[in-house]
């Protein structure tokens, strides 16, 4: 990294984006549960919650799944594979959406594409322009490396988050409770966001925990936790984690 | 192993180990030095008959005469001290290939370890890491007792103090795809390097982590519980069996995962699963070359 650090990050973002729910976007039913879970984010995941064989009619669902999640008041993100930026893009960015969580983001390259793809879209498609954005899931070890260029490759970038990274780079709990590397991740993630300007967004997760799964009492721990490192918010995966995050990080 | 004390090169063959660091760093005193280079060559052949792979580490302020002394053919790794700069495994990995050259070795076949022990070290520590084709694993001493004396860090406390510089060390390592060789923090309080059953909860932890790489010892009493504990168990080898049957029943069903009890069911838990499988047979292919091994030196005897 041989970049000056400077100031950065999305322009104008909304301050309560404090918890997030990942949902299917295929579901109709989830998606108005989660709707009434009082998330501030709704994540429509077209990465992980979906076996392949359902991705594409999930894309086909997807302009109809923001407004019933939009209903009960929500902002709503896609989750989009970077493998598949062009495809999930086209299918998930119509008015009413607040912004894209990049699955898996490993390079500058991959984010300034995505750039280019939501400014012709954002065109096309009747929506203000760079008014998109963007969250980077740090979730492998090339992403996090090379975390400081991605997070500065776009105007666009609102936070960052090491998602499932326990589960993509297979990290697994120690004798003392702590997942393998998260400790160093997390405070990696915060010190990199900080620099950068954007939001770092995380819980502190302990065993039994894994992949942003947990029941709710651990799920207030580890954001109260992780709003103690510096956390501003974090995603999960089940409407009865979402009081807990809000009840930790607001207030 | 100190390569001047004749005794522990004569018989760490029997030992069962899967590697053995000849030492001609911090075990040989000053004035054994040049005496201890000239054993080498010999050393590389006696610890190596029982199926153990031939470490070296050498002095980093005497790289030329440690790595011309080193490089014999049995040699698999040279593990290089306080590495501070990406430059000296370029010079390393040069005298290497010309010893190599001269001395009927299959090119580019002896890796290099580069030992992160100093503060610099930590600061270069990507670079280092990525500086030579034959760093193929890495890791192994960051969190040691030179870093600790370099930094003022205490060895033996009851809390990980080593965050930082060994989470650089696994991020450049993963990185890079290069095998990660470090171990989950389990306290020693007490300092002992002969603690057996210390080495069996070590070595318990790294492979409950999905660790594959052990980090040594310096006491044979702890050889044999590093393998056992690295080792997975029956009960690991059922559940991971029934892993992925329910795994094939969520593929069927078309979803993409499902709970059953507190158990997660999806493609992470099914990859591990497949992986644990993997690595028992390798640590079983392993053992018999080990058994092989001994058993060719015992009919020879």
């Amino acid at each position: 990294m041989t970049d000056e650090i400077t100031e950065g990050g999305a322009a104008g973002a909304p301050s309560k984006r404090q918890s997030w729910l990942i949902v299917p976007p295929s579901k109709r039913d989830e998606i108005e549960q989660a709707a009434r879970s009082g998330a501030d984010v709704l994540v429509l995941d077209l990465v992980e919650l979906l076996p392949d064989r359902e991705k594409s009619s999930a894309r086909n669902v997807f302009r109809d799944a923001i407004a019933v999640a939009k209903a009960a008041g929500a902002e709503v993100f896609a989750q989009i594979d970077p493998s598949s930026a062009e495809t999930d893009l086209r299918a998930c960015v119509w008015p009413g959406l607040a912004g894209v969580v990049i699955s898996r983001a490993e390079s500058a390259a991959q984010v300034g594409e995505i750039g280019t793809l939501l400014d012709r879209l954002e065109m096309e498609r009747g929506i203000a322009g760079g008014t998109v954005h963007l969250v980077a899931a740090l979730e492998t070890a090339q992403g996090n490396h090379a975390a400081h260029d991605i997070l500065h490759a776009s105007h666009r970038m609102f936070g960052a988050t090491l998602g499932r990274a326990d589960l993509v780079m297979d990290l697994r709990p120690e004798p003392s409770g702590e997942i393998h590397l998260m400790a160093y991740l997390m405070q990696r993630l915060i010190i990199i966001t900080g620099t950068v300007g954007v939001t770092p967004l995380g819980a502190w997760w302990r065993a039994p925990d894994r992949g942003l799964l947990a029941t709710p009492e651990n799920t207030y721990n580890a954001a109260h936790r992780g709003r103690a490192i510096g956390f501003k918010g974090a995603m999960c995966l089940r409407p009865e984690q979402v009081e807990p995050l809000n009840r930790a990080f607001s207030g | 192993m100190p390569v001047v004390t004749a005794r522990f090169v004569d018989n760490a063959w029997r030992r069962s180990c899967d590697f053995v660091i000849i030492d001609l760093e911090d075990s040989v005193p000053h004035h054994l030095k040049a005496h201890a280079r000239t054993l080498v060559k010999d050393a590389i052949a006696k610890v190596s008959k029982g199926g153990a792979e031939a470490f070296v580490r050498i002095n980093h302020d005497s790289m030329e005469e440690d790595v011309e002394a080193s490089v014999w053919p049995g040699l698999k790794r040279i593990r290089y001290p306080k590495t501070e700069h990406a430059h000296e495994v370029h010079r390393l990995d040069a005298l290497i290939t010309r010893y190599e050259g001269a001395r009927g070795v299959e090119p580019g076949t002896i890796e290099i370890d580069p030992s992160i022990e100093t503060a610099l070290g930590v600061a270069n520590i990507f670079e280092i890491a990525a500086a030579s084709a034959r760093i193929r694993e890495f890791g192994a001493a960051t969190g040691g007792y030179d870093l600790s004396r370099d930094l003022g860090i205490e060895m033996f406390v009851d809390f990980d103090q080593f965050v930082y510089p060994r989470g650089e060390a696994e991020l450049a390592a993963r990185t890079l795809g290069l095998g990660v060789r470090t171990a989950p923090f389990v306290a020693n309080t007490t300092g002992s390097v002969s603690d057996a059953d210390r080495a069996l909860r070590q070595a318990e932890a790294a492979r409950k982590c999905g660790l594959r790489l052990g980090t040594g010892g310096l006491n044979p009493a702890v050889v044999e519980n590093h393998n056992l504990g690295l080792t997975p168990t029956e009960e690991e080898l059922r559940d991971a069996q029934w892993v992925l049957e329910q795994y094939r029943v969520v593929e069927e069903s078309g979803a993409a995962w499902k709970t059953i009890g507190e158990r997660v069911i999806d493609r992470y838990e099914a990859a591990r699963a497949k992986e644990l499988l993997e690595w028992a047979a390798a640590c079983a292919e392993r053992n018999r070359e080990k058994a092989e091994a001994v058993a060719r030196v015992k009919a020879q005897a």
